[in-house]
C-alpha cells in the first residue's frame, strides 16, 4: 500500500516543480492565449500550408488536395509522377489517418513500415478521410497528398522506421520548451507518445537532448535501435527555432506546438501547428512548463521579431 | 470584465451559496407546509392512480363515465380529481361521469385518485348474501366441456374455487381449458369462463377489476381478479394462483361486470392507468397541506402537481444534473478518459434500468459481439457512414437476438439487452474499434474499462433510493449542482491521474 503511494506526487510537490496540469493549460494558458478564431489556422493542413508560404516557412511540397470522393479514383494520376508520397487528413490530429507511401506501382503501395497495400486499400482509405474518419468531431475533411520527407541520415539511430520530429512549445513567439519524438516498434513507426514512442526532452539553447523517457519513465538508450539517446543532437537548431517561432506571426496563437522535421536535402520543415500541444514534453524534459511560461509572460520582451525573439531565447 | 479568473470564482462561488441558501429555504419550506420527507416511504404508503382516457369525438354529445376505486376493500379515497376542460362532471356512487356537447379534435380525459392503504380496516368486509346465481346459457357441446372441468377439477388440492383456478392454469394448458375458454384467452376472458363454471356450481362469482400498485407503472389495460361467495363471505381469489384474499397491492375499482370505461360520442377510445407511490406520502399531503398555508398557486406550478406521467419521467430527469456532476468529476478532477463524454452516463442510466450485474453482463456481450463484427466489417472497406449504420442495425440484431434468446431459457440477463441505447452502444463499438486499430488493443481495452467503471461509480450515485428521493423532492438541489459544475470549470489544479503521471518531475515514482 506504501509503495503504491510513492507512485504519487502531492500536488504541492507539482507545484514546487512547476509542472502545468491539464485543467491550469486549458483554462490559463489556452482560453487566454489561443482565440478559438484561429484554430482553424492549424487545424486544417491546406490553409497551414498556404499561410506558411506567405510568412516562407518550409513545409513538404502539396501534390494536391482530393476534395470530393469522386475525385478519388483520381490520386494515382495526381502522384504519377512522384516516387513516394504521403497521404493525410486536413484536419487530422495526432498522426491519424496519415499514409506514408514509400514505393509503389500500379497495384501496390508499399507503406514507411513495409506494410504492402492494395490500390484498394489504398483508395479506401481516401475515402475514410473524406468521410471524415481521423477528423476532429468526424466532419467530412479533405485528403492531402504532399511529398514525403526524407528524414535525415542523422537520426537513422535514434528512430526505428518513421520519421523523428521535433516538437517546439511556443509561447508569446518565444520558443520555450523542446522535445524531440522517435519512433519505435511499438509505436509503429509513428512518433506519439501514448502509442509507445521515446520522447527526448532538448535543450532549447543548444539543441542537445537532457532526458528521455518511454512511457512515462526515464530511460538512456532506444529500445530498438539501443542508440544512446543522450548523444542526439538537433542540428540547424537555429532554423528549428525559427520556424517555430514563426509560428507565432503565422497564426496568432499565443501557446502553439510547432511540428518541425529534418529534411536531408531541404532542410527543416514544419509539418504542421498544433493549437492544444499535449503536456507529455515536460516529462521528457524533465521540467515543468509552468513556471517557464511565467517567466516568459512576466519578463520577456514584447514587440520584437522572430529572428530577434529567437536571439533572446538562445543568448 | 468576467475574464479574470478570480472574479468568474467570486461570482460563481457567489452563485453557489445563493443557490445553496435557496435549495435549504426551499426544502425546509416543502418540508414545513408541504410536509416532504428527506427519507423516501415514511409513514403510509399513498398512491396515486391515474386513468387517462383518450378518444376522438365522433360529433355526437360526448359522456365518458370512469369507475371509481372502491374505498372500503384496505384502501381509502384520500381525494380525487378529474381534469377535462369543458366537461360537466357528475358523480355516482362507484362511477364518475363526464358530459360535454360535441368536440372537435384528440380528447383526454385524466382522473386521478389519491389513496393511502386503510390496514385498519383490511379484510372486514362482510356483504350481503347475494341472490343465487343464475346459470349460464350453454350449448350441448360447451355444457359437455364445463361438465368435463367441474369433473376434472375435482383433482386439484383447494376449496371449490382454487380446485378451478388451478385447473386453468396447469402448465401446459389442458386441452380442455383451451376449448372451453374463449380465444383469445386474456385474463379477463379466463376468468368469466371460470365465473361461468362457478355458477354452474352455484357458487355466486363475479369480477374484480382494478389496479395492482406497482411503481413507475404504465398500462392499458386495468388488471384482473375476482369474487366468489363462499361460505357467508365474499372472497377474492387470484386468477393465477388462486390464493386467496385481497393483495396489499390491490385497488379494487370495478367489480361485476360493468366495464371500466364508457365513451358514448367518441370513437378509438384508449385507456391508460399509471400509478406512482406518491413520492411517499410525503407529495400527496403537500397539495392539502398546500391549501392550509395558503401556498396553493406555488404548488400547482411545482412539479408535484403535474400528471402522473409527466411526473415519472421527470423524477427520472431530475437525476441527469447529479449523474452529470460525476461525470465531470471524473473528467475534469480526476482525470481519468472515457469514450464519448456522456457514455459513461447513458450506460449507468440503462443499468438502472437492468439491474446492475445483468446490465453489466449484457453490456459486455454486446460490447464484445458488436467488436467481433465490427472487425469483419472492416474487411470490407465500407465507407464511414455507411458502416456506422451497419454497426447500429447490428446492434439491433444482436439485441433482438439476446431478448429471445432471454426469452426462450428464463434467462432475464439477456433480456436486459432492450435497455441500453442501441446509437450510443455503435458509437462504442465504433470508437473502441478505431481506437484499437490506430492505438492497439492495449488502448481500447484502457478506454473501455475506465468509461465502464465511470459508469458503474455514476450507477452507484444515481441508484440510491434516497439520492434519487431527494433530487425529487428537493429539486432545487439541482440548481446547486449546476454551479458546481460551473465552478469546476475553472478549476485549475491538478487532476488525480496527473499526480502519478508527473511524479518523476518531483523526484517520485521512478
Amino acid at each position: 500500500m506504501f509503495a503504491f503511494w510513492k507512485k504519487f506526487a502531492t500536488p504541492s510537490e507539482l507545484r514546487a516543480a512547476g509542472v502545468l496540469g491539464m485543467n491550469r493549460r486549458n483554462y490559463e494558458i489556452i482560453a487566454k492565449s489561443n482565440n478559438r478564431r484561429l484554430y482553424p489556422l492549424v487545424d486544417d493542413k491546406v490553409q497551414t500550408k498556404k499561410l506558411a508560404d506567405k510568412v516562407g516557412i518550409n513545409t513538404p511540397h502539396l501534390i494536391g488536395v482530393i476534395e470530393v470522393q469522386n475525385e478519388v479514383n483520381g490520386f494515382l494520376s495526381l502522384v504519377g509522377q512522384y516516387r513516394e508520397f504521403v497521404i493525410k487528413p486536413a484536419h487530422g490530429s495526432g498522426g491519424k489517418g496519415v499514409l506514408v507511401i514509400k514505393s509503389f506501382d500500379e497495384k501496390q503501395f508499399v507503406t514507411a513500415s513495409e506494410k504492402v497495400l492494395s490500390y484498394n486499400e489504398v483508395y479506401q482509405h481516401i475515402s475514410n478521410i473524406l468521410s471524415g474518419l481521423y477528423s476532429l468531431g468526424g466532419q467530412y475533411d479533405v485528403a492531402v497528398l504532399e511529398e514525403m520527407v526524407h528524414f535525415s541520415n542523422q537520426f537513422a539511430d535514434f528512430s526505428y522506421q518513421g520519421i523523428p520530429d521535433v516538437r517546439v512549445i511556443v509561447y508569446r513567439g518565444f520558443p520555450a520548451m523542446a522535445m524531440m519524438r522517435l519512433a519505435t516498434k511499438e509505436s509503429g513507426g509513428r512518433a506519439n507518445l501514448h502509442q509507445g514512442a521515446v520522447g527526448v526532452g532538448i535543450d532549447i539553447k543548444s539543441g542537445r537532448a537532457l532526458a528521455a523517457v518511454s512511457h512515462n519513465r526515464p530511460i538512456r538508450f532506444h529500445p530498438d535501435t539501443g542508440a544512446d539517446l543522450l548523444d542526439l543532437r538537433v542540428p540547424f537548431w537555429r532554423e528549428h527555432l525559427e520556424i517555430a517561432a514563426k509560428g507565432y506571426e503565422m497564426t496568432g496563437l499565443g501557446y502553439l506546438g510547432a511540428d518541425i522535421v529534418l529534411d536531408k536535402f531541404r532542410g527543416p520543415m514544419m509539418l504542421e501547428l498544433n493549437a492544444r500541444p499535449g503536456l507529455a514534453i515536460q516529462i521528457a524534459n524533465g521540467r515543468g512548463l509552468r513556471d517557464l511560461l511565467k517567466n516568459i509572460r512576466k519578463t520577456y520582451p514584447e514587440g520584437l521579431g522572430f529572428a530577434e525573439r529567437v536571439d533572446y531565447v538562445l543568448k | 470584465m468576467l475574464t479574470k479568473l478570480k472574479s468568474v470564482r467570486a461570482l460563481l462561488t457567489l452563485g453557489l451559496i445563493l443557490s445553496f441558501a435557496f435549495a435549504v429555504y426551499a426544502a425546509c419550506y416543502k418540508v414545513k407546509y408541504w410536509g416532504f420527507n428527506f427519507a423516501p416511504r415514511k409513514v403510509t404508503d399513498v398512491w396515486t392512480v391515474e386513468e387517462h382516457v383518450s378518444f376522438m369525438p365522433d360529433g355526437n354529445n360526448i359522456r365518458v363515465s370512469m369507475a371509481r376505486p372502491i374505498s372500503t376493500a384496505g384502501f381509502k379515497v384520500l381525494d380525487e380529481n378529474i381534469v377535462a376542460p369543458g366537461y360537466k362532471v357528475k358523480k355516482e356512487a362507484g362511477r364518475i361521469e363526464v358530459s360535454a356537447k360535441p368536440q372537435q379534435g384528440l380528447q383526454d380525459v385524466y382522473y386521478r385518485v389519491l389513496l393511502y392503504d386503510n390496514v385498519d380496516s383490511r379484510g372486514k368486509t362482510e356483504a350481503e348474501k347475494p341472490s343465487d346465481p343464475e346459470k349460464p346459457v350453454m350449448d350441448e357441446q360447451t355444457a359437455a366441456l364445463a361438465q368435463q372441468l367441474l369433473d376434472m377439477s375435482a383433482n386439484f388440492a383447494g376449496d371449490a374455487v382454487q380446485q378451478i383456478v388451478l385447473l386453468f392454469n396447469q402448465n401446459p394448458p389442458e386441452g380442455v381449458v383451451q376449448a372451453f375458454v374463449p380465444a383469445p384467452r386474456t385474463d379477463k376472458a379466463a376468468v368469466e369462463a371460470m365465473i361461468d363454471l362457478l355458477a354452474l356450481k352455484g357458487i355466486p362469482a363475479r369480477l374484480v377489476r382494478g389496479v395492482k400498485l406497482e411503481e413507475g407503472k404504465k398500462s392499458l389495460t386495468p388488471d384482473v381478479m375476482f369474487e366468489a361467495y363462499l361460505d357467508g363471505m365474499w372472497k377474492i381469489y387470484n386468477p393465477q394462483t388462486g390464493k386467496k384474499g385481497l393483495p396489499s397491492d390491490f385497488i379494487i375499482f370495478q367489480r361485476g361486470g360493468k366495464s371500466l370505461v364508457d365513451v358514448v360520442g367518441g370513437t378509438d377510445s384508449v385507456t391508460k392507468f399509471s400509478v406512482m407511490k406518491s413520492i411517499r406520502s410525503s407529495f400527496r399531503m403537500a397539495g392539502h397541506r398546500a391549501d392550509l398555508s395558503q401556498s396553493r398557486s406555488l404548488f400547482d406550478y411545482s412539479i408535484y402537481n403535474l400528471p402522473l406521467n409527466e411526473q415519472n419521467v421527470l423524477k427520472w430527469l431530475m437525476i441527469f444534473p447529479l449523474a452529470i456532476l460525476v461525470v465531470v468529476i471524473m473528467r475534469n478532477v480526476v482525470g481519468i478518459a472515457t469514450m464519448g463524454t456522456f457514455t459513461p452516463m447513458l450506460i449507468a442510466m440503462s443499468l438502472v434500468e437492468t439491474g446492475f450485474w445483468p446490465g453489466l453482463i449484457c453490456f459486455s456481450l454486446i460490447l464484445s459481439v458488436g467488436l467481433l463484427i465490427r472487425a469483419g466489417l472492416s474487411r470490407l472497406n465500407l465507407l464511414l457512414v455507411p458502416r456506422i449504420s451497419a454497426v447500429v442495425i447490428f446492434v439491433v440484431l444482436i439485441m433482438q437476438a439476446l431478448a429471445v434468446i432471454g426469452y426462450q431459457w428464463k434467462w432475464p440477463i439477456a433480456s436486459s439487452a432492450l435497455f441500453f441505447p442501441i446509437i450510443i452502444m455503435a458509437w462504442i463499438i465504433e470508437r473502441a474499434s478505431i481506437t484499437w486499430e490506430e492505438d492497439g488493443a492495449a488502448n481500447a481495452t484502457r478506454e473501455i474499462v475506465y468509461s465502464i467503471i465511470v459508469a458503474v461509480i455514476t450507477y452507484f450515485v444515481i441508484v440510491n433510493e434516497y439520492i434519487r428521493h431527494i433530487m425529487f423532492a428537493f429539486n432545487e438541489f439541482n440548481l446547486v449542482i449546476l454551479f458546481i459544475v460551473m465552478l469546476l470549470g475553472t478549476y485549475t489544479g491538478y487532476r488525480l491521474t496527473e499526480l502519478k503521471r508527473f511524479a518523476p518531475l518531483a523526484g517520485k515514482g521512478k
